[in-house]
């Protein structure tokens, strides 16, 4: 479930163990997740799916809008409305929403946006499973009843708090932010990365948040998806009396936006304030989520960059011992993927060195491709990880944020045997097509992100 | 266990939340709006707050243990759902162990048992995971440490032969030892970027003073990793790790006897004298002299961190002691995140938590908060702090933690990764098997006026030290008006520092 990663976090630390979700290999059966999809008049989709192995349930919600959606002028919107979620409708008190299912022992109770999507999830004991609707349903249809000016203007500042937490006071938080603005120039929506601009976020209003909501948060705009042990009858009946009398507002349009071209390479040298160690990033654009060429550039990022005898990490922190860490990912997004390649220097090694190093292997695999043993190991972890993605019935990833991930980006909530096939399928001949065609020495970000060489000194140890 | 991983998990989220004013918590029941609706209104249903059905049974993990004649304890739980097979090693042995000026032993150690074993080196052993479509990782904590892999059902096999290859016949080679020390001391250098990293080194030194064996980060400072040799790791080795010392968790698709034979088949016949060690002894708490200040000049937030002291697990407080951290700090809807998160805007999230070990764990509290609120911020944890015994924890708040808390125990176990590190704490931490039907009881029972009584034993602020990471202009005009100690500057291992060497343009 790679769409999830580009997510911000509205992290609530109870403690989760972040997952990603994919298929598997001798027990196939297990991949075809049993569901019944419908939908309300009103135009709401539900996806079923009984699962017995505990007494709990998940209730996810996606409202299909995320950054991608965001206007001109309001990068980190979706994020912003997402907290105002979380603040009091109609016959929900303020503030109370999280504390009410903490309460009576919810687990994987979050909310969290991403590029093209928002989801709510909570995991309750059964015998819950009609509050948290009422919770959902309340939210979905009431929220701007009880919307003011004072809750907008403190979950700003909370959400500036999450900003500064994970970009101005991060290591390289505001390296990768120049990057990403390289990337996505405005006016992609993509630009704010999720959390966007301070100035943005100040200059949100009740208005725009009335706006948002009517037009994105329709119940035409959103899935509801019930995984875990519950009646299947007795649920259509809550579903309809809580759900089912919403009122119908057409489904809003995608917006169109053309597709960000590279033209060059572009170099962008950051002075780094908060991490203390030199960091090279490259980053190119990449096919998007799901599409021709997304699971070749998963399988050769697991070959550069996963485990000590992945090439990256053999060549340049085992061999040559010039870097401290190596990471690759294909980000996968619904309108445009990133590629990105991450490598920290040692202490005393400039990024110039580490981009020489990183082009070498990548040299190496634009002429010679990668063994096939390289891409069954890779194949492996992709069977092992899916499947144990379908371990957790709700949360960040889990059974029913799968079954939501698929029906979005393909419209069949099971469709993780297929997914899984994507991966059996990648060829060696493939990634040596994809390392030529988009690894481009001339499209492509390089980002040298490079603390100043003279830090203030520290006082002195008083021990 | 909720309890015993939350302290694991919180430090590195220091996002989390909490509370109020007035009355903090929600009800849980009806709550419903000033005017009641028309009694024909088809959609008054929706005014209240649905009626629960019957809770279902507490569904609990259960474990089985038992023990191979060499001393090495095998712990099994089954589950059937899907082929997957959680396969991990805990050694008891931490970094708590670490001997004096050694700081960072353990770790090291831990960390090239992955660096060749059974005769594979690094990249040999690395590629023999991979065929399993996994890359382990050990991770060191102050009461041991732990290795374990998810893989697929039909692999479980071959990974518990690769992880008996690491626990009993590591490589020890000269190059890779100078190779990962290296590694091991850059990896000190980044780490000095992270503001909570900066905190955790004064904290520690705080809380527990540098002598006491949870007095050091795991991972050493630099002059004690520098110092560190090759024979060093090998007699850590040799004393600490051992089949005594050991337990074999096997968590999944796959039944007791089949574990406890590949249990004898891997590593029946290893021997080793290694033992479990003693708990480590109780640190003093004095009370606060100064305000531990680390300058990280520019910084746009200020990480605060306050905490004692607390207490060993199995301690009579232990339960009574997780509800009062829990109202106070340790849900979304407690009282310190609603009030600093929610009612004034200064944070993304503020928490606390009650790490019971071995010996006595730490208790903490802390928040990241934007760096022009530092003097504000601060002051509002020492009020709600000093609120615990002015505003007495009140029964409405007491029953939604515990319930909260009761409630969730069978959603806190759905993976095979999750209830398997589980399991091993639970050996590490020498928990009876059946630990979590006992915190459950234990949840139950506390009192108020018990939960009351601990809450103002270790809350009380004048107890507890107090840690800032941040613009030293910001924390000397904002935190020196609030008369709560005088600022004691410190240099955690070269923070402030260039890094070492000359950096790229």
């Amino acid at each position: 479930m790679k769409a999830l990663v580009a997510a911000v976090i509205l992290a609530l630390g109870l403690p989760a163990l972040a997952q990603e979700a994919k298929p598997l290999e001798p027990g196939r059966e297990s991949l075809a997740i049993p569901y019944e999809k419908y939908k309300l008049k009103n135009g709401l989709e539900v996806i079923l799916s009984v699962d017995r192995k505990l007494p709990i349930v998940a209730v996810n919600l996606w409202y299909h809008v995320g950054a991608y959606h965001e206007t001109a002028g309001r990068t980190g919107f979706a994020h912003l409305f997402e907290h105002m979620m979380f603040q009091g409708s109609k016959n929900v008190p303020d503030d109370v929403h999280i504390s009410m299912l903490e309460q009576l022992g919810a687990t994987d109770l979050n909310g969290t946006t991403n590029f093209d999507r928002t989801n709510y999830f909570e995991t309750v004991p059964s015998n819950h499973l009609e509050t948290a609707l009422w919770l959902e349903s309340d939210r979905m249809g009431f929220l701007l009843d009880k919307l003011t000016e004072e809750k907008l203007e403190t979950q700003k500042e909370v959400v500036k708090n999450e900003r500064r937490q994970g970009t101005e006071a991060a290591p390289y938080g505001m390296a990768r932010e120049k990057m990403w603005h390289t990337l996505f120039p405005l006016p992609h929506p993509y630009h704010g990365d999720v959390i966007g601009s301070m100035v943005d976020l100040d200059a949100a209003t009740v208005e725009d948040v009335k706006n948002f909501f009517r037009t994105w948060y329709a119940p035409s705009n959103a899935t509801l998806t019930i995984v875990g042990d519950f009646d299947p009858a007795k649920t259509k009946a809550l579903v309809e009396k809580y759900f089912g009398s919403l009122p119908v507002a057409p489904k809003p349009q995608k917006p169109q936006v053309a597709p960000v071209k590279l033209t060059g390479e572009t170099v962008i040298r950051h002075d780094e304030t908060v991490a203390t160690l030199p960091m090279l990033t490259l980053a190119w654009h990449s096919p998007e989520y799901l599409t021709e060429g997304d699971a070749t550039a998963d399988m050769l990022a697991t070959v550069l960059a996963t485990g000590k005898a992945s090439r990256l990490y053999r060549r340049l922190v085992l061999e040559k011992q010039i870097a401290q860490s190596v990471d690759a990912s294909q980000q996968s997004i619904g309108a445009q993927s990133v590629f990105t390649i991450e490598v920290v220097a040692r202490p005393g090694v400039s990024t110039d060195t580490l981009k020489k190093e990183v082009d070498a292997v990548l040299e190496e695999v634009r002429k010679n491709g990668v063994t096939a043993e390289e891409l069954n190991r890779a194949r492996t972890r992709y069977d092992t990880r899916m499947l144990s993605g379908l371990e957790s019935v709700g949360g960040f990833g889990g059974k029913a944020d799968v079954l939501q991930s698929y029906n979005q980006f393909v419209g069949e909530p099971s469709y993780l045997a297929q997914d899984l096939a994507r991966y059996q399928a990648v060829s060696q001949e493939d990634v040596k097509r994809y390392a030529n065609e988009q690894l481009r020495l001339d499209a492509r970000v390089v980002l040298h992100a490079v603390p100043a060489p003279q830090a203030p000194a520290a006082p002195k140890e008083n021990k | 266990m909720r309890r015993l991983f939350l302290a694991l998990s919180l430090l590195a989220l220091a996002s989390c939340v909490t509370t109020p004013q007035p009355e903090p918590t929600p009800e849980p029941a009806p709550a419903a709006p000033a005017e009641p609706p028309k009694a024909e209104d088809p959609q008054a249903f929706r005014t209240k707050m649905p009626t629960p059905g019957k809770s279902p049974d507490l569904v609990l993990p259960t474990f089985e243990q038992t023990k191979l004649d060499n001393g090495l304890t095998v712990v099994t739980n089954t589950r059937r759902e899907l082929p997957l097979v959680f396969v991990g090693l805990a050694f008891a042995n931490g970094t708590s162990q670490d001997p004096a000026a050694q700081g960072g032993l353990a770790d090291l150690t831990y960390k090239m048992l992955l660096e060749g074993a059974g005769g594979k080196d690094t990249i040999a052993l690395d590629n023999a995971f991979a065929d399993l479509g996994v890359s382990p990782s050990m991770r060191v904590e102050p009461d041991g440490a732990i290795v374990g892999v998810r893989v697929l059902a039909r692999n479980a096999d071959k990974a518990l032969a690769l992880l008996a290859d690491v626990a009993r016949r590591p490589t020890f080679a000269q190059k890779d030892f100078d190779r990962r020390k290296k590694q091991q001391l850059a990896d000190l250098v980044r780490r000095l970027g992270t503001p909570w990293f900066l905190a955790q080194q004064a904290y520690l030194e705080a809380v527990f003073t540098s002598a006491h064996p949870y007095g050091h980060p795991g991972s050493g400072v630099p002059a004690s990793v520098e110092k560190l040799t090759l024979q060093d790791v090998k007699r850590f080795y040799q004393k600490n790790v051992g089949p005594k010392a050991t337990a074999l968790v096997v968590v999944g698709d796959v039944t007791k006897q089949q574990a406890e034979d590949w249990a004898k088949k891997y590593l029946g016949d290893w021997k080793g004298e290694a033992v479990l060690p003693s708990a480590p002894p109780a640190p003093a708490s004095p009370p606060r002299d100064s305000l531990r200040v680390v300058h990280k000049p520019g910084l746009e937030q200020t990480f605060i961190m306050v905490g004692r002291p607390g207490i060993a697990v199995g301690h009579p407080d232990e339960y009574a002691l997780d509800l009062a951290i829990t109202v106070f700090g340790g849900f979304f809807g407690s009282r310190l995140n609603m009030n600093l998160r929610e009612a004034k805007g200064y944070t993304y999230g503020a928490g606390a938590s009650s790490d019971a070990r071995l010996g006595v764990g730490p208790i903490t509290v802390y928040s990241s908060v934007r760096a022009n609120v530092t003097g504000p911020a601060l002051a509002e944890f020492v009020r709600e702090l000093t609120d615990i015994k002015a505003r007495p924890i009140a029964s409405k708040e007491l029953e939604a933690a515990r319930e909260g808390l009761i409630r969730s125990y069978p959603g806190i176990f759905e993976t095979v990764e999750w209830v398997g590190i589980n399991a091993a704490t639970l050996f590490l931490k020498r928990r009876p098997m059946d630990e979590f039907a006992r915190q459950v009881e234990g949840l139950e029972k506390a009192t108020p006026a018990e939960v009351q009584r601990v809450a103002e034993t270790y809350l009380n602020p004048a107890a507890m030290q107090i840690i800032l990471v941040g613009d030293p202009d910001v924390i000397q005009q904002q935190v020196v008006p609030l008369n709560l100690g005088k600022l004691a500057p410190m240099d955690v291992a070269g923070a402030g520092k260039p890094a070492p060497g000359k950096a790229g343009k």
